[in-house]
């Protein structure tokens, strides 16, 4: 069960490998971006399978924070995109 | 036992990969992108080699506070001098003192590393020992608070003296004012609403992270970054203003945490040594110095990604 979820893990890392090819290639900044995000959310199921595999019940929080915490860097990646750097590209839509 | 080295393998080479892309890349966009992956990699190395606590600061600094601290200096050399904020002018000397300055630091560091003996228990034996006096069940809060107390006292004024220093580049005439550029986002939009829904989950996470610090992974810094993250959202959202840097009460926020720890430590010097907490109300003490160390710590890094007061207020 413990190597199961070690190839589990390891497949996301695969998955990790080709979100950072995206990111190399790009080639707009939003697909950059995009890219890191989804290494975030690989980042978080890898975290739990460690857990899992290491019987680690503290090693959920690390998971946790992750999971609150990686959507920030697209906020900020979002207000840099608005004409004054402060913005929000929705205000423009009205 | 196969499979985790393979796994070991893989997350290696991935982080060696982005290290070298983020230092190398020529677009500065895609060396910040990389950067933000290398901290989520960084943290699943710590948890193989077992450090859950640095990984939960790792996790919190590098997904919540780096990206946006980074982004935003990105969106500023952007606007100043264009070009996707690469800078082609940049001279040769000061980039060889910069990488000379990092290959001598990571070369001091590798030779720190390879002096440590090697299969020696280090100090472990020494701090299980005494766990038990130090009226905490986390062994990494009992070295934090209790053993090596001065060092996270000295950490959370150097803390403080960077927020001095990034203050000091305030021109004169805007002395006083509100930190950073003023937010402003569309009130039924999807960051408006955003910025509502995740900060009350990131108090309970924060405060969770506190309290569980004392029997497991966590603690002041690691929760003190989710509450800044968490501001610096709401923020961002357009739903609250940073406070002017005259406020007294934020002078006050500022240095709670530490004031809080050294009042402890003079305490504990009048009963004998300085930082020396009574086993008796370790526990307490331990807990009412974390609380007001991660409310310091939150409202200093908030402040320190803020940067200096804007223009025109």
């Amino acid at each position: 069960m413990t190597s199961f979820l070690y190839l589990a893990g390891l497949i996301l890392l695969l998955t990790v490998a080709a979100s950072l090819i995206r990111i190399h290639i790009g080639p707009t900044r939003a697909e950059r971006m995009m890219s890191a995000q989804l290494i975030g959310t690989s980042g978080v199921g890898t975290v739990l399978l460690l857990a899992g595999a290491e019987g680690n019940g503290a090693m959920i929080d690390v998971a946790l924070v992750l999971a609150l915490l990686a959507a920030f860097a697209a906020v900020a990646f979002v207000k840099a995109s608005s004409p004054d750097g402060a913005g929000d590209p929705e205000e423009d839509d009205r | 036992m196969t499979a985790a080295f393979v796994f070991d393998a893989m997350l290696c080479l991935l982080l060696v990969g982005t290290a070298v892309s983020a230092v190398a890349g020529r677009d500065l966009f895609a060396s910040i992108a990389f950067f933000v992956t290398y901290g989520i990699l960084i943290g699943l190395a710590w948890l193989r080699l077992g450090a859950v606590d640095v990984a939960l600061a790792e996790a919190a600094i590098g997904a919540g506070l780096t990206g946006v601290l980074l982004i935003g200096a990105w969106s500023m050399l952007q606007r100043r001098c264009g070009d996707g904020g690469n800078d082609p002018a940049m001279p040769v000397l000061p980039k060889l003192a910069a990488a000379a300055v990092s290959v001598t630091v990571t070369g001091m560091l590798a030779l720190a590393v390879l002096a440590l003996p090697v299969g020696a228990p280090g100090l472990v034996p020494l701090v299980t020992e005494n766990l038990s006096e130090s009226g905490v069940g986390n062994p990494v809060t009992a070295v934090l608070l209790n053993f090596r107390a001065y060092d996270t006292l000295m950490e959370s004024i150097v803390l403080l003296i960077a927020l001095v220093a990034v203050w000091a580049l305030t021109p004169k005439e805007l002395w006083g004012g509100v930190p950073g550029l003023r937010q402003h986002a569309r009130p039924d939009g999807v960051l408006a609403t955003f910025g509502r829904l995740l900060p009350p989950l990131g108090l309970v996470v924060a405060v969770y992270v506190v309290w569980a610090g004392s029997e497991m992974p966590g603690g002041a810094f690691q929760a003190g970054t989710i509450l800044a993250a968490v501001w610096l959202l709401v923020v961002m959202a357009g739903i609250a203003e940073e406070p002017r840097m005259s406020s007294r009460l934020l002078r006050l926020a500022l240095v709670v945490g530490p004031a809080v720890f050294l009042g402890v430590g003079l305490v504990g010097a009048a009963f004998g040594s300085f930082l020396g907490l009574p086993v008796d109300f370790a526990k307490a003490l331990i807990l009412a110095i974390e609380f007001a160390l991660t409310f310091s710590i939150a409202v200093t890094l908030a402040l320190l990604v803020a940067g200096t007061p804007r223009e025109g207020t």
